[in-house]
C-alpha cells in the first residue's frame, strides 16, 4: 500500500472561528494507481491535496506513505519526502519564469544532492519523455501552456517519486491541449506510476479508473472513475 | 541536503537573481558602498593625524621633561595659573643641585624679535634664552659650526645659534658662521646652525634663534617665569624624576602642604594622551557618522531584500513544494544579502581610501590606513549584510508554502 488515509482531520482558526475542512477521511491508495479526488470548491480537496503532498499536516489520524507515518514529522523532515516522494504538477505550472526548461527540470535533483551532470542527464530524460527534448533551452515565457505543463510533468518526474500529485493540471488550458495532457497521464499510467489527481471536472475525474468524491470534509463517494463522478457510486 | 550544496546552489541562486535585477543591485551596493568608503575615510583621517602628531611629538624628545608655571594643556582656570608665583632662576639653580636623576637642567625663556642680516629681514623670531645645555635637552642638533658655551653664557656673549628657517631665509646659500646679525638693533655673531626640527601643531620649531641665558636677560628686560629644561638618561626614570621635582620646587617655593603644586611638569609623552583625551569625543562623532551612513545602507539592503522576498513569494512556494528546507531557502536570500554588501564594501574601500588619499593631497590633513582597516571595512560592510539580510530571509524561509504556491 503506498498511501493510507486514516481518519484524517484538518482544521483551521480563521478569524477565532475553528474551519473543519476535512471531517475524517480515510482512503487507500495502492502502488500504481490512477486516482482522482473530485469535489466541489470547499469540500476539502485541496486540503486532502496538501496533506497527501505533505506540505501540510493533519490536526487528527495517520497517514502512511510508503509504510511511513508522515503525520506528525518535522518541516525539514517533510522537506525531504516531498523531494524524494512527491512529483507536484499544479494547475498554473509553477515553473521558475527566469530558469531554462532544463533547470526547472532539474530543481528537484538540486535539493536532493544530485551532482550536475548527474542531474543534466536525468532532466534531459524526463524531458524525452514528455517529447520536449527540442525546447531544453527555452524559458517558461516561450513555451505554450501545453508545453509549460509538459516541463511541469518532466520536473515531476525527473526525481522519480512514489507518486504524481496533480491540481487541476488541465485548469488552465483549453480542451485540446488538456487532452494532451490527459493522454500523458494515460503513457504515465501505463508505465506503472502512481497519480493523484485533484479535480473539480466529472469529465476527467470520469477518465480515471478509480475516484474519491469528497463533501463537506468527508469522503462521499469511492469507486471507479465514471461512476463517481457522475455521482452515482456509495462509500 | 548538504550545506555545501545549500551554499553553493545558494550562492548559484543569489547571483542569478542579482544580475537579473541589475539596476536595483548597483543601487544597493553604491549604499553600502559610501557607508564604508565614509567609515574609512574618517578612519583614515583619524590614524593619519593621530600618527602625525605622534611624530611631531617624537620631536620633542621622550627623555625631557619642562617644569613651569603654567601647564601645557590648560584645564581649568587660566587666571589661577598666571598668578602664580614666577619659576626663578634660584628654582633652576635649586634643581641643578638637589635633582640626582636630572641629566641636564637648562633655564629656558622666549621672545619675540625681529633678525637681519644685510638688507634681509624676518620679524617675529623665536628669541630663545638658554644654557650650553639646551641641545641635550629639546633635541635640536647643531649643522653647522658650534653651539654656545658655558663661557658664552658667562661673559654674556653676543653669539647666536640660528633656526634652520632662520638660515635659510637670511642666509640662502651663503656660510653664516661668523657673520653678524641684528637681533633687534643689537649686533650677533653667528656661531652655529640648528638643523631643521619641523612642525609642533602646524607651527615651526625652525623659526628661531638661540642665544646664552644672561645675554637675553642682559638684553630683554621684564620680570619673567623660566622654563626649566630636564633631559634624563632612562625615559624609565621620567615618573620618579617627577617625584623628585616636585619635592624639590614645593620646598623651594614654600607651597604650603595642603595646596596643590603651583607649578607644573609638562611631559610630552603625556602630551599624547591628552590630545587623544580631547580628541577621542571628536573621533568618536566622526565614526558615528560613519557607521549611521552603513546603517542607512543596511536599512537599503534590508528594504531591497523584503521587496525581493516578496516578489518571489511564489517562487519560494515552490522550491519549498519540490524539497528546499528553510535553511536552504535562509542560505540562498543571506547570500543574496552578503553578496551586494560584499560588492559594496569593496567599492567602498576603494573610494573611502581614494578619498582619505585625495584629502591628504589637497589639505593639510595626512591620511594613513592600516591594512588591517581594509580587512575591517569589507568583513564590517558583509557584516551589515548578515545582520540586515536575516530578517527578510526569516521571513521567506517562515512562508507556509501552501500559502506562497497561491500568491499571484
Amino acid at each position: 500500500m503506498l498511501i493510507e488515509l486514516d481518519d484524517i482531520a484538518r482544521e483551521y482558526v480563521v478569524g477565532g472561528e475553528t474551519v473543519r475542512a476535512l471531517a475524517g477521511v480515510s482512503v487507500h491508495i495502492e502502488k500504481g494507481e490512477w486516482i482522482a479526488i473530485i469535489g466541489q470548491s470547499g469540500s476539502g480537496k485541496s486540503t486532502l491535496m496538501n496533506v497527501i503532498g505533505c506540505l501540510d499536516t493533519p490536526t487528527r489520524g495517520t497517514y502512511r506513505l510508503n509504510g511511513k507515518d508522515v503525520s506528525r514529522l518535522s518541516d525539514d523532515a517533510l522537506a525531504d519526502i516531498r523531494n524524494r516522494e512527491i512529483g507536484f504538477i499544479f494547475q498554473n505550472f509553477q515553473l521558475l519564469p527566469r530558469e531554462t526548461a532544463l533547470a526547472n527540470v532539474e530543481l528537484p535533483l538540486v535539493y536532493r544532492g544530485v551532482k550536475s551532470k548527474e542531474r543534466r542527464e536525468r532532466a534531459i530524460e524526463a524531458l524525452k519523455k514528455v517529447r520536449l527534448e527540442n525546447r531544453m533551452t527555452h524559458k517558461p515565457t516561450e513555451l505554450s501552456g501545453g508545453q509549460r505543463q509538459r516541463v511541469a510533468i518532466a520536473r515531476a518526474l525527473a526525481a522519480e517519486p512514489s507518486l504524481l500529485l496533480a491540481d487541476e493540471p488541465t485548469g488552465n488550458l483549453d480542451s485540446a491541449t488538456g487532452e494532451e495532457i490527459v493522454r500523458l497521464f494515460e503513457e504515465l499510467h501505463q508505465l506503472g506510476h502512481t497519480i493523484v489527481l485533484v479535480t473539480h471536472e466529472p469529465k476527467l475525474a470520469a477518465r480515471c479508473p478509480r475516484a474519491v468524491r469528497l463533501s463537506d470534509g468527508l469522503v462521499v463517494g469511492d469507486g471507479p472513475g465514471a461512476q463517481v463522478a457522475y455521482g452515482d457510486a456509495r462509500p | 541536503m548538504s550545506w555545501r550544496i545549500d551554499l553553493v546552489e545558494g550562492a548559484s541562486i543569489a547571483v542569478r537573481s542579482l544580475s537579473a535585477h541589475r539596476l536595483r543591485t548597483v543601487l544597493t551596493t553604491v549604499g553600502v558602498g559610501i557607508g564604508v568608503a565614509t567609515l574609512l575615510a574618517i578612519i583614515g583621517i583619524t590614524q593619519g593625524l593621530d600618527a602625525s602628531f605622534e611624530k611631531q611629538l617624537a620631536t620633542l624628545g621622550s627623555t625631557s621633561v619642562y617644569v613651569s608655571k603654567q601647564p601645557w594643556v590648560q584645564l581649568g582656570n587660566w587666571w589661577e595659573f598666571r598668578n602664580r608665583k614666577n619659576l626663578t632662576l634660584a628654582h633652576v639653580d635649586a634643581v641643578r643641585a638637589q635633582c640626582g636623576l636630572c641629566e641636564t637642567v637648562t633655564p629656558m625663556v622666549d621672545d619675540n624679535a625681529d633678525v637681519a642680516f644685510l638688507g634681509n629681514e624676518l620679524s617675529t623670531v623665536v628669541i630663545s634664552g638658554a644654557s650650553e645645555e639646551w641641545p641635550r635637552v629639546t633635541g635640536f642638533e647643531v649643522s653647522k659650526g658650534r653651539f654656545f658655551t658655558q663661557t658664552d653664557d658667562d661673559n654674556r656673549g653676543l653669539v647666536a645659534v640660528l633656526g634652520a628657517d632662520v638660515t635659510d631665509t637670511l642666509f640662502q646659500d651663503l656660510n653664516p658662521i661668523g657673520q653678524t646679525i641684528r637681533i633687534g638693533k643689537k649686533p650677533f655673531t653667528v656661531v652655529g646652525t640648528l638643523a631643521r626640527k619641523g612642525k609642533l601643531l602646524d607651527s615651526s620649531q625652525d623659526l628661531r634663534v638661540v642665544i646664552p641665558f644672561r645675554t637675553f636677560t642682559s638684553f630683554f628686560a621684564g620680570r619673567r617665569s623660566y622654563t626649566i629644561g630636564i633631559s634624563v638618561k632612562n625615559p624609565d626614570q621620567l615618573d620618579a624624576v617627577e617625584d623628585q621635582l616636585v619635592g624639590i620646587l614645593r620646598r623651594i617655593r614654600q607651597t604650603p602642604p595642603e595646596r596643590p603644586d603651583d607649578f607644573a611638569i609638562n611631559r610630552p609623552e603625556q602630551l599624547a594622551s591628552t590630545y587623544q583625551q580631547l580628541t577621542g569625543a571628536l573621533y568618536g562623532v566622526a565614526l558615528g557618522i560613519g557607521f549611521i551612513t552603513l546603517l542607512v545602507g543596511g536599512i537599503g539592503i534590508m528594504n531591497i531584500m523584503l521587496v525581493s522576498v516578496r516578489e518571489r513569494t511564489r517562487e519560494i512556494g515552490v522550491r519549498r513544494a519540490l524539497g528546499a528546507r528553510k535553511r536552504t531557502i535562509i542560505i540562498q536570500f543571506m547570500l543574496e544579502a552578503i553578496v551586494v554588501s560584499a560588492v559594496g564594501g569593496a567599492l567602498g574601500t576603494v573610494v573611502g581610501l581614494g578619498g582619505a588619499k585625495l584629502l591628504s593631497l589637497v589639505t593639510p590633513l595626512a591620511a594613513t590606513v592600516k591594512p588591517l582597516t581594509i580587512v575591517f571595512g569589507i568583513s564590517f560592510a558583509a557584516l551589515v549584510g548578515l545582520i540586515f539580510g536575516i530578517w527578510p530571509a526569516a521571513r521567506a524561509a517562515n512562508l507556509d508554502p501552501v500559502e506562497a504556491l497561491r500568491q499571484e
